[in-house]
């Protein structure tokens, strides 16, 4: 259990003013559950993921990890950044392989090790290719790979098809959902796209600005659903998803009501 | 639809072999090649010159013709001059700037990455090096020849110094380069210290090392022939001195046809290295 209790962060700003960027967040990510932030940019959602990620302490507040303090970035929580980290002189396999051969693994194991995680997200074939030559989409699926090499407890990931084209993106949250259900690694995930959340989530949080909080919070089965059905349109086409849409865009757009701060909402 | 097809047809079938390809208009050089450009021009100022001497334009005193060039160099190459056989002047300069490049790569990369790493190594060479760096060389050289003597040590530490400012801050912009997602990402992926700096920070800064080697093997160049026309008994810059005594211009030019291939030699040898160590630069 990933446990985040009270969190709250501070930045100066450069004109030394004080930015409150993320105001007593709580939050619980459970075994194989999908957690998704959702909220317009500036409202403190990779400031969070940062802090679970151990990149950024917390000014107040804890986290912990099966019990374990969180204090600094950790082979236990895999990382997908929204712009590929992938090193440019190493090949795919090699990138994949990377936390491996941190942690010791012989190269033949770890070899082994990537080309099974490479299967698994579609890119067998790509091995020995270097990361520029290939697509956006597909670098983000090394990224994936490489995170789960080590085989994390969590995986963190912010705003990781944020930068792909439309179509992409269906395709790699098909194959986030598969990783997930193959896998049944527990996932935070940040994204400002409703849809993407919905689809994804087995909890969704809406997050606000200034100060960055957390406004409400859903409980979700399509995630599940699609993960057994594998209908896209049997999701899209369910009342519950319009319904939920509108509600949620809604709470984003709106200046929101300040009597429900930090109340949960009922499904 | 048919219809349309098969009108179309006709007037595709030629031109589908030979396409009009087009591009968007570039806007400055946009990657033109220039080789033969170059090549041509080269020529031409050969040729030129070879005009000039044939002429007699200029007397040959002042500028010898190529003819005579040639024909002191391959003198030079059988008998030597001033002492000592071409190889010899060579092999003197070439162990003077291949020692020095060495020394100035071995103290400099390290210490340009330890400046930016650690603010207190950072902190205690930066006042040093910030003052030395703008002087030119020759400013020191008295100095160096009252210390170490006239001998090759003097030479050495003069042009060691001139190297070791640029590579060493070019291997500290290297790390200041350095994305700090990639630090973050190799430290979630379970990195030791040890680890993130050969692993991460070392090929990250190796680009800016290599184009600092580059510039600190041209200004080795340029003190090492100063150096050599002050201070020594052998070497090239000490040639084109003798035979600036005697006015002969056409050894003075052996000598800087002989300096112009080998920088030359050294620049190329550079860009090699380059294309081997760091074959992704501006691809990522
Ligand atoms: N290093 C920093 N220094 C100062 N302010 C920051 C820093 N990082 C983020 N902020 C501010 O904190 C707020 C939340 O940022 P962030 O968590 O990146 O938002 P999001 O990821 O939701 O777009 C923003 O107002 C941002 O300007
Ligand atoms: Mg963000």
């Amino acid at each position: 259990m990933l446990h985040v209790h009270n969190a709250s962060v501070f930045f100066s700003a450069r004109d030394g003013r004080v930015v409150h960027a993320l105001d007593r967040a709580t939050l619980d990510i459970d075994a194989n559950s999908v957690v998704v932030a959702l909220g317009a940019s500036g409202c403190g959602k990779s400031t969070l993921l940062n802090a679970i990620a151990g990149f950024l302490p917390l000014s107040d507040g804890s986290i912990t990890l099966d019990g374990q303090p969180v204090d600094r970035p950790g082979a236990d929580r895999g990382v997908v950044f929204q712009k590929d980290t992938l090193l440019p002189w190493k090949s795919v396999l090699d990138n994949v392989a990377l936390g491996l051969k941190f942690a010791g693994v012989p190269a033949r194991d770890r070899r082994e090790r990537a080309n099974e995680l490479l299967r698994m997200v579609g890119l067998d074939g790509f091995a020995h290719s270097a990361p520029h030559e290939l697509s956006g989409g597909m670098r983000q699926r090394v990224g994936i790979a490489r995170a789960l090499a080590t085989d994390p407890k969590i995986l963190l990931m912010d705003e990781p098809f944020g930068a792909l084209d439309s179509l992409t993106r269906e395709q790699m949250q098909e194959l986030l959902v598969d990783v997930w259900a193959r896998t049944g690694k527990r996932i935070f995930f940040i994204t400002h796209s409703i849809e993407e959340a919905l689809f994804l989530g087995t909890t969704v949080v809406v997050m606000s600005p200034r100060p960055g909080r957390i406004v409400a919070r859903f409980d979700l089965d399509f995630v599940r659903r699609f993960a057994q059905e594998r209908d896209v349109r049997a999701i899209l086409s369910d009342p519950r998803f319009a319904e939920l849409y509108d509600e949620i865009r809604n709470l984003v757009h709106r200046p929101h009501d300040r009597s429900h701060e930090g109340g949960d909402r009922p499904q | 639809m048919t219809d349309l097809a098969s009108r179309g047809a006709p007037h595709a079938a030629p031109t589908a072999a030979h396409p009009k390809r087009v591009r968007l208009h570039p806007f400055g050089l946009d990657g033109a090649p220039t080789l033969l450009i170059s090549l041509t021009t080269g020529a031409a100022l050969i040729g030129l010159w070879f005009l000039v001497s044939w002429l007699r334009l200029v007397p040959p005193l002042f500028l010898p013709g190529p003819e005579e060039v040639l024909t002191q160099f391959l003198a030079i190459l059988d008998d030597g001059y001033a002492g000592a056989t071409l190889g010899e002047h060579v092999s003197a300069s070439l162990f003077r700037i291949s020692t020095a490049a060495l020394l100035a790569a071995s103290f400099g990369i390290p210490l340009g990455l330890a400046m930016g790493l650690n603010r207190w190594v950072k902190g205690v060479f930066d006042t040093p090096i910030e003052f030395y760096w703008p002087l030119p060389p020759l400013a020191y050289l008295p100095l160096m020849i009252i210390w170490l003597g006239i001998g090759e040590l003097s030479k050495i530490v003069l042009l060691t110094l001139a190297m070791f400012a640029p590579i060493c801050l070019s291997a500290q912009a290297g790390v200041r380069s350095l994305p700090i997602e990639r630090v973050n990402a190799a430290l979630s992926l379970g990195a030791t210290r040890w680890q993130l700096f050969l692993d991460i920070v070392l090929p990250s800064a190796l680009p800016e090392i290599l184009t600092g080697l580059r510039i600190g093997i041209g200004v080795g160049w340029s003190t090492l022939v100063a150096a050599e026309l002050i201070a020594a008994t052998r070497g090239i810059g000490f040639m084109i001195m003798s035979a600036s005594h005697f006015l002969a211009a056409d050894v003075v030019f052996v000598g800087i046809g002989v300096i112009a291939a080998w920088a030359f030699a050294f620049s190329y040898g550079m860009r090699l290295l380059e294309r081997a160590l760091v074959p992704w630069k501006g691809k990522s």
